[in-house]
């Protein structure tokens, strides 16, 4: 206060901006076209998680966990569910597992999807966009298909899932996989070698891996960095020990490594993977009853419990609190997408106003879960 | 200057590689569609038994429905309701009896003897978060989320926009004058005593 620089000028970008991904306003301060210092406010999708879980029973949370993170609402129930089970210490039937693992999948290819499409998008390509979200339409159809919501499932139940997978399910999943793995090469003929494409977003908003460690990212951003750390393959949860896939991490393929293309090209590889442990599922999916192992009174002793699971946008966490009621004492969500957004501001400093909106499009923020 | 024109020629090759795949896309225009003209065209829904005895219904979640003549006013849906846009109330009355003057029926279609008349069951489907929560505690199956007319017994419409809100809020009880009402209270009584 009191000194005026007559250079430096501040612009808001959003709420309602169609690159923030939500409701985020970020105040940008800058001198000509360069970003000096860049502020996230948040809280504009607040809707009270963690406070209204205390009054509502342990099967009631998992709507609102849908809610966190809307585009991959089956990895937030599924860490949710986890989270559960192991505090109520219940073994759960093999095909359940199955089911989880091949819905969490699906929905990770789903979700990162539409974050390479309006990646594109943001850039300013279009095509890909569409044909990213056609693709996803028929996976959310299959969503559908087996349990008739197609953003907000609530599926996955403490001890099981809500509907058992339709007879066909296997033969429609595996036609679309023949179908969706060709594609994969035309997004990459489309716009990831796309030489404008390239020219934007490589060397663009480098995240050292000793930043990103320090910040908290996970999840594709920080192996885009080049650090190899997936949840699913460091602390295996459900069954991910079986199956066989790599983790792909960034490797400076066009610039530098950490910058926006190896966030993007990581996210890429990852929907291959993807589809692999999709496969392997599919494959040796066994025959059961998915409300077997479902505890008919869910009243976990008193306790706490912390698991992480590997969400499309990293370690998604839940602290759950128990007091032997059947209502949680405390629930706590440790949102990737939240640290992902604080390292915004020392990442995206000294770039253009252009570059900031491709850096903020790289680390696929979801606004439902900074928010909660 | 190498440099200079590399980079021109790759600009040109990858911009006529993504040209190619979008002229392809347009050329396949009548096989690979996947714009539907709405109104007139709808996607088809998936149709499947949800694993009730209702055959007839869909996996969809587009509005609750409730057969209240099977509803025995449990109150169980409305507990597990996460939202509570779920509002039940009931008169207690002969058990497994008929009241004609209120077109009450006292067994379920599942023969089993209700206790009460549930004088107002709405649903508020502006509240509702589409969980599917409160259709699994309920042990006559008689509340349960429809997707569309796929049922001579339930003709209702996939889409269930209005004009006004309140119109969302579905009144599912058989509406009773207060006289009615006030006809009911001496069984109530009788029960009691």
């Amino acid at each position: 206060m009191g000194v005026v620089q007559g250079d430096q000028m501040v612009l808001n970008i959003g709420p309602q901006h169609p690159s923030t991904h939500g409701v985020l306003r970020l105040e940008v301060t800058t001198d000509g076209e360069i970003v000096s210092k860049i502020t996230p406010h948040l809280g504009y999708l607040h809707r009270c998680f963690e406070k209204h879980a205390e009054n509502v029973t342990y099967e009631q949370v998992i709507p609102f966990t849908d809610r966190c993170d809307y585009l991959a609402s089956m990895n937030s129930n599924f860490g949710y569910v986890v989270a559960m089970e192991e505090l109520m210490d219940i073994e759960i039937s093999e095909r359940v597992q199955y089911i989880r693992v091949i819905m969490a999948e699906l929905n990770r290819v789903a979700s990162h999807l539409l974050a390479l499409g309006v990646y594109g998008l943001d850039i300013g390509a279009f095509t890909p966009f569409l044909y990213m979200l056609r693709d996803r339409e028929r996976i959310l159809d299959m969503f559908e298909y087996t349990c008739g919501a197609r953003l907000l499932y609530n599926y996955m139940w403490i001890g099981g899932v809500s509907h058992d997978l339709p007879k066909d399910f296997v033969k429609i999943c595996v036609n679309f996989l023949d179908y969706f793995e060709p594609q994969i090469e035309e997004y990459n003929n489309l716009l990831t070698f796309n030489k404008i494409f390239i020219e934007r977003t490589a060397d663009v908003g480098v995240i050292p891996a000793e930043v990103a460690i320090s910040y908290g990212v996970s999840g594709p951003n920080l192996r885009g960095s080049g650090v190899k750390w997936d949840v699913r393959k460091d602390e295996p949860y459900s069954i991910y020990d079986r199956f066989d896939f790599d983790i792909p991490t960034g490797t400076g393929e066009f610039g530098t490594l950490g910058d926006c293309f190896d966030r993007y090209w990581v996210r890429m590889l990852e929907v291959t993977q993807s589809v692999r442990i999709i496969r392997q599922a599919l494959k040796d999916l066994p025959e059961g009853d998915v409300f077997e192992t479902m505890p008919k009174k869910i009243r976990p002793p008193a306790g706490s419990v912390y698991r992480r699971t590997e969400s499309p946008r990293g370690d998604l966490g839940y602290y759950i609190v128990s007091d032997g009621t059947p209502s949680p004492t405390r629930v706590k969500m440790r949102s990737p997408a939240f640290t992902a957004l604080s390292c915004l501001d020392e990442v995206s400093s000294g770039w253009m106003i252009s570059d900031v909106l491709a850096i903020l499009g790289s680390l696929d923020i979801v606004l439902g879960e900074i928010d909660r | 200057m190498s440099r200079y024109l590399t980079n021109i020629y790759d600009t040109v090759n990858t911009l006529w590689t993504g040209m190619q795949i979008t002229f392809r896309h347009m050329m396949n225009i009548r096989r690979d569609n996947v714009t539907l003209q709405y109104p007139e065209e709808r996607w088809p829904r998936p149709e499947r038994n949800i694993g009730f005895n209702h055959e007839d219904y869909n996996v969809i979640r587009s509005r609750l429905h409730v057969d209240i003549d099977d509803c025995i006013g449990c109150y169980r849906c409305e507990r597990a309701c996460p939202v509570d846009c779920i509002k039940i109330d009931t008169i207690k009355s002969e058990r497994g009896e008929d009241i004609p003057k209120v077109n009450h029926t006292g067994v379920t279609s599942n023969g089993t003897k209700k206790g009460f008349v549930v004088s107002r069951f709405t649903i508020d489907m502006s509240e509702c978060c589409f969980c599917n929560l409160c259709t699994y505690p309920c042990p006559e199956e008689c509340i349960f989320m429809v997707g569309g007319p796929n049922s001579s017994k339930h003709p209702i419409d996939y889409e269930f926009s209005e004009v006004d809100r309140k119109d969302l809020i579905y009144q599912f009880a058989k509406k009773l004058t207060p006289k009615q009402k006030s006809g009911l209270s001496p069984i109530e009584k009788k029960a009691e005593a």
